[in-house]
């Protein structure tokens, strides 16, 4: 048995519980509403409350059923980190400039190592996109820092 | 016979060659969106309007819903290849499908992802006309008491999700049901759960929560991976489906047609619940069920075919009634009101030409589609062939697009960031993630439904048990979320717990 179980149980039922007390809060019942906005939320908070808590003090009992190779990575970390980057950048940026620098980054974070390749191909991928999107389907992206040559 | 001249008039307005013409060009385009990852049917038709304009109803209304069917179809291309749904309803043909793909076999998951969907969307067709404005009028008598009891019915869908623990999966579904809480309450205008947090008075949109728990989990999982020496896709082992496998599946899409179809009537989220549903349904009476989520064909084909059975079944109140039910309906709604003609209960008699002419041009769309399709999976397997340094970027790239289409929200790239880190963890602790996104799509309906029921019988639960066709659904959802207990009990089950 893994501890991992215990402590997924343990989170599962305190985030239930500060949803139980958010719900709380929530306004009683109103007149030609028996239920009101509250009802159904506590409803599904205690329901998870006790899915965690029976999972805190049971978990189950799985040998290799998770995905992926247990530990956290840094790869995974950095990738999530610079998706954020580039999500929160967008509309600054604008999608083609943006694009280029995330393809470009993570390919070389995912091992990736010819400069040549690196440069041409998230150049390359990212105005296909560009086009694909903006001329083809005539849908519109963030223009960003490439703004000024829009007619 | 009537409804054999009526079509006769049909195909005469559809085979004008204008009109082939914007067939084709809605299916490819539709096909396009539906490959590209995080466009779903409904975003991607609302997006491409403007080609439309200046266009006859029927010709308008006969290019958006090729561009509809298209992306029904091409909705399935990336769940299985990459595990990255294009929209909602892909969510339980990833569970098998992607698997599939996984162990070489993606081109006969994606010929019968293509041959289940055509021979659903001709059913669809044949039963929309015969049986479309009765079976509308039922849908009518569908109260608030009943869509509880059939939410009710499709979260028990929940135990063919579950995986391996049935609790984990039960956690997996009560947090999609929270998403489904945080937002503005409609009926009391009360914000839910928006801790403060502006971006949040919208709630969760699916297309977001499905990129983000699906797409971005899955490259972080496989980034990690990659250095490990593990070589995830590049196989491909054939790429035509053997006749073999197309018997194996034959049951799987014509009863997935039929249900489709049904449940594609009934207002809502007519295609996820209907390829949910009907996952389950080949699941449980399968000799077989431990094959499902191991990369069982049958577990492609059913939920393809119904969802593309419910697309068509979904035209069945917008045609006869002249009310949208659906996304998609909603924005065809929008659509046919822009090009001047007003969706009533009396479109039949009032613009027969755009009726008919639609109906034709459905059967003529759906055989565009396969031929279109059948030799284009040569080409998406070698998507598979990508160095994953490459596809992985490339695959974000062009999701994030889906995701900021949405709301034209970068917080929304944050908040998809966020649901895969989330989606990560709940998958490394070995949690399905498909009942969450069963659990948003139904929550909000179900709670509304409830609600109204409860004000209609003013607090009584009696409402209820007045309604014989709730109560069958609640007692059948009962049955279906127990018995897997009551099986495992008797040690029936045994062998699929491991």
């Amino acid at each position: 048995m893994r501890p991992e179980g215990r402590l997924g149980g343990v989170l599962i039922l305190t985030f239930a519980i500060a949803y139980f007390i958010v719900g709380l809060s929530m306004p009683r019942s109103s007149l030609g509403d028996p239920l009101g906005a509250r009802a159904f939320p506590l409803v599904l908070g205690g329901l998870l409350a006790l899915l965690g808590l029976s999972l805190a003090v049971a978990p189950v009992k799985v040998g290799g059923g998770a995905e992926g190779s247990g530990r956290p990575s840094m790869k995974a970390a950095a990738l999530a980190v610079l998706l954020c980057v580039y999500g929160y950048t967008l509309p600054l940026a604008g999608y083609l400039v943006g694009t280029i620098l995330f393809i470009g980054i993570t390919a070389y974070l995912l091992g990736e190592r010819s400069w040549r390749l690196l440069i041409g191909l998230s150049a390359g991928v990212s105005v296909g996109i560009y086009l694909l999107f903006t001329q083809v389907l005539d849908i519109p992206l963030p223009a960003g820092l490439l703004e000024f040559m829009k007619g | 016979m009537e409804i054999m001249e009526h079509l006769a008039y049909g195909f005469g307005i559809a085979l004008q060659p204008i009109n082939v013409l914007y067939a084709f060009i809605g299916c490819l385009v539709g096909t396009l969106i539906g490959v590209l990852p995080g466009l779903g049917p409904a975003g991607g038709m609302a997006l491409l309007i403007p080609l439309t304009y200046g266009k006859d109803p029927a010709s308008a209304i006969i290019l958006l819903s090729g561009i509809y069917y298209g992306a029904m179809y091409g909705g399935s291309t990336t769940t299985i290849l990459l595990n990255v749904p294009g929209e909602a309803a892909s969510v339980v043909t990833a569970l098998d499908g992607y698997q599939m793909a996984r162990q070489g076999r993606a081109g006969p998951a994606l010929a019968i992802a293509a041959i289940g969907s055509f021979i659903a969307g001709t059913i669809g067709i044949v039963l929309l006309m015969f049986l479309g404005p009765p079976l509308a009028q039922t849908a009518l008598k569908f109260g608030p008491t009943e869509m509880f009891a059939l939410m009710v019915f499709g979260l028990s869908m929940v135990t063919s999700l579950a995986g391996r623990s049935l609790r984990k999966g039960f956690v997996a579904l009560t947090l999609g049901l929270m998403m489904a809480t945080v937002g503005v309450d409609l009926p009391t205008g009360l914000l839910r759960f928006t801790i403060g947090i502006p971006k949040l008075m919208e709630g969760f949109d699916v297309i977001v929560v499905a990129i983000g728990l699906f797409a971005v989990s899955e490259i972080l999982l496989c980034s990690e991976e990659l250095g490990t020496g593990e070589v995830i896709y590049q196989k491909v082992e054939r790429v035509w489906l053997s006749l073999k496998e197309f018997l194996q599946s034959v049951g799987a899409i014509l009863r997935g047609s039929v249900l489709g179809f049904v449940i594609g009537i009934l207002p809502g989220a007519a295609h996820v619940t209907a390829s949910f549903m009907s996952y389950t349904l080949e699941k449980k009476f399968s000799r077989h069920p431990e094959t499902f989520g191991q990369g069982e064909i049958r577990g492609v084909a059913a939920p393809e075919s119904a969802n593309n059975a419910a697309a068509v079944g979904a035209m069945i109140p917008l045609l006869t009634l002249g009310l949208p039910a659906s996304a998609v309906t909603s924005v065809l709604f929008g659509a046919l009101l822009m090009v001047g003609v007003k969706p009533s209960p009396f479109l039949f008699q009032k613009h027969p030409d755009v009726v008919w002419g639609l109906i034709a041009s459905m059967y003529i769309g759906n055989v565009m589609l396969l031929i279109l399709n059948l030799p284009l999976i040569q080409l998406w397997v070698k998507i598979l062939k990508t160095p994953p340094r490459w596809l992985f970027p490339i695959v974000l790239a062009i999701s994030f697009i889906g995701v900021y289409a949405v709301n034209n929200s970068s917080l929304d790239l944050i908040l998809a960031t966020l649901l895969g880190v989330l989606g990560y963890f709940l998958r490394k602790s070995d949690y399905p993630l498909a009942p969450v996104i069963l659990g948003l799509v139904l929550g909000d309906m179900m709670e509304q439904a409830l609600r109204q029921a409860l004000m209609i019988s003013d607090g009584s639960l009696r409402i209820f048990l007045d309604s014989p066709i709730a109560m069958t659904l609640i007692v059948v959802a009962v049955a279906i979320m127990v018995a897997p207990k009551l099986l495992y009990r008797r040690g029936m089950a045994a062998e699929s717990e491991g």
